[in-house]
């Protein structure tokens, strides 16, 4: 399938989707006076997507000179790594409030410089560390952004202190 | 007004001020790298540290961080593609390829070159006419603001190559819609929250261009996974630190430079349109009047490319305060931060403040220029070692980018719905680059929607609900004639051409 036909039928599925959702936009009493509604511009976006979509999608049948996305393509892409990330991603946002700042930012990088083949360890521990520890200093003491170190490094300083 | 403007040098030019420029100039441009902490931040960060001081200083010092800090947001989107700053999304389209190219410190040099000129141009017309253009920015209405806005759209034809414009075209509606979501500024209705509150205050910019950018570059490079050969990588590297510029193309880049900071400041003086359009339309600009040669070059490493926007954000930064000062109309969120330490001061911005209060009026003018001068001093010698950072190795970059982006995002709301958020667009982002959809029209339709809904509104609440206020008043209707003669520019050169060749056959 062309690279045109695929792209053009998300974005038909998504003006679709977005179209159905314009429906459900609430009404506030007295809105068939007003000029322009909340709904009003979304839905015409909603129909001028629609029909993008659609010139688009037959202009896919009707060009022939278009670029394929090829099977030999897909093969070689490093999709096992990129899933990694994606869900080290997730997972650094699900860590930020249950760890704090410094151990899921630390973890995070780790992580990262890992799926990445990284092979020195000593490396990996004070790039990461260094990096989460600097930065939070930096925010906190520097810049006067406050963020939360997490409950686990709090005790420990408290304790030590 | 000559002898307000001598005081003001004497003011603007005290060592204690030179210090102040410098010392701005150099924090902005340090906390303009970080994402997330764009001007805005930088200017709340120095307010607190301005209160001791003599309100002149603290404004020159205010005005140095707001300079720096667009600089510094420059230079992470040419570096790691991470705009951090609405005004510096175009930077990246032509300075992130240069970076790849091993270029980087051509690209940091150019952007400071022409961050500086476009400032300087801005000084100098602000130092002239700032009074005079105060009335031109109170004539605008909202159907010249929405036409304005149309104009701004207009640009994704400079993204659209040979044949490419309907898929620019979804992309820019793929942004207008997701600009929708969220709490409707005039009725106050929830739209596509799906109940959610992390939604009710709607996607941010910088979520969204950090996704598109930043994020899904570092995941393509993951996905393509380019193994480059240790020649080739030293070969990248070789030219990595280097400023030096040909005659050539300094030749190529002046007369770019001196039309987008012209169009930059014309449009930084208009309240609420600022540095984003005026860097968007100052690139689709110079990619309008680019030969049909140099066109293809746009999105590839252009030097007209980055030189366009870098002049005319800087200039518009400097425009914005044509307002602000004159009329005490803060154009945009940095400029209200700015309104807001002025009022601190208890100096009450308006059209008497050249009168009233001379020496601060033109001691911050003048100090503008001063603080270009010093941007462009203080920044050339460090290019080569902020360049550097690309030579760190691909396995320890990449996380790291991550890093940066995900908790540039983070540090604004703490809220980690955002880091999910911005990593589920930053796969629909990836899944967009493999079947060669562009990215900045969906930006530019993102940052151009909630403006032109909100203008379109009140366009047509004055005019009864007529659409008559499109070609009712001159200037709105100029606008758009100049955004359909913008649209069919590259018809028409086509159309000559064509007629060219047939007299030569």
């Amino acid at each position: 399938m062309t690279k045109n036909r695929i792209g053009s039928l998300f974005f038909l599925a998504f003006s679709t989707f977005y179209f159905y959702r314009v429906f459900s936009i609430k009404k506030m009493p007295g809105n068939q006076f007003e000029i322009m509604t909340a709904s009003t511009f979304p839905f015409y976006i909603a129909i001028t997507g629609i029909a993008i979509s659609i010139i688009l999608i037959i202009l896919s049948f009707i060009e022939k000179d278009q670029a394929k996305l090829s099977l030999q393509y897909i093969k070689s892409l490093d999709l096992k790594t990129t899933l990694y990330f994606i869900l080290a991603m997730f997972f650094y946002g699900f860590t930020m409030k249950a760890w704090g700042f410094i151990i899921a930012t630390a973890v995070f990088l780790a992580i990262g410089f890992l799926i990445l083949k990284e092979k020195s360890l000593k490396k990996i521990l004070i790039i990461s560390i260094s990096v989460s520890v600097g930065f939070y200093l930096l925010l906190n003491n520097v810049m006067g952004v406050y963020i939360d170190a997490g409950d686990l490094i709090d005790n420990l300083v408290g304790a030590i202190s | 007004m000559m002898d307000g403007i001598l005081l003001g040098a004497a003011t603007a030019f005290s060592m204690y001020n030179i210090l102040m420029v410098i010392i701005g100039c150099f924090a902005g441009t340090f906390i303009g790298m970080i994402p997330g902490l764009g001007p805005i931040s930088a200017i709340a960060l120095m307010i607190p540290i301005t209160y001791g001081m003599d309100p002149s200083s603290g404004l020159i010092l205010i005005s140095g961080v707001y300079y720096g800090a667009i600089f510094g947001g420059s230079t992470s989107s040419i570096l790691i593609n991470a705009p951090g700053v609405a005004g510096t999304v175009a930077t990246s389209f032509d300075g992130y390829p240069m970076a790849q190219k091993g270029q980087a410190g051509k690209a940091l040099a150019i952007a400071a070159y022409a961050s500086f000129s476009g400032g300087t141009i801005a000084a100098i017309f602000l130092l002239i006419a700032a009074p005079a253009l105060a009335s031109v920015s109170l004539s605008f209405q909202s159907s010249d603001y929405f036409a304005l806005m149309v104009l701004g759209l207009t640009a994704v034809a400079a993204f659209a190559g040979k044949g490419k414009f309907l898929k620019a075209a979804i992309m820019t509606i793929f942004g207008l819609m997701l600009a929708t979501v969220g709490t409707d500024s005039d009725s106050g209705i929830a739209r596509f929250t799906f109940g959610r509150m992390d939604l009710i205050d709607g996607i941010s910019f910088l979520l969204l261009a950090m996704a598109a950018f930043a994020l899904s570059e570092a995941l393509m490079n993951v996905l393509e996974n380019h193994k480059v050969s240790k020649q080739e990588e030293d070969e990248l590297k070789k030219d990595i630190g280097t400023l030096k510029l040909t005659k050539q193309e300094v030749k190529e880049i002046i007369p770019t430079i001196g039309r987008s900071s012209v169009l930059g400041f014309f449009v930084g003086v208009l309240p609420g349109a600022g540095a984003t359009i005026a860097s968007f339309l100052a690139y689709g600009m110079e990619r309008s009047f680019a030969s049909a040669k140099d066109k293809l070059g746009f999105g590839k490493g252009s030097l007209k490319g980055l030189a366009a926007p870098e002049s005319a954000n800087n200039a518009a930064c400097t425009g914005s305060f044509v307002p602000l000062l004159t009329l005490g109309i803060p154009g945009s969120g940095t400029t209200a931060i700015i309104l807001g330490a002025l009022l601190s001061y208890g100096i009450q911005p308006g059209p008497t403040m050249y009168i009233d209060n001379p020496a601060l009026f033109w001691s911050v003018i003048i100090s503008m220029y001063v603080g270009n001068f010093v941007l462009l001093v203080l920044n050339l010698p460090l290019i080569p070692y902020i360049a550097k950072l690309l030579a760190v190795p691909k396995q320890l970059l990449l996380p790291l980018i991550m890093f940066f982006s995900l908790v540039g995002v983070y540090l604004v709301t703490f809220n980690n719905f955002d880091i999910y958020m911005m990593t589920t667009f930053a796969v629909v982002a990836l899944f967009l680059r493999i079947v060669d959809f562009p990215m900045a029209p969906m930006i530019l339709g993102f940052i151009l929607g909630g403006m032109m809904e909100d203008n379109l509104r009140r366009a047509l609440t004055i005019s009864d609900g007529s659409i008559s206020f499109l070609w009712e008043r001159p200037i709105t209707l100029s606008i758009l004639i100049l955004t359909i003669v913008l649209l069919l520019m590259p018809l028409i050169s086509e159309f000559l051409a064509k007629m060219k060749k047939r007299k030569e056959s």
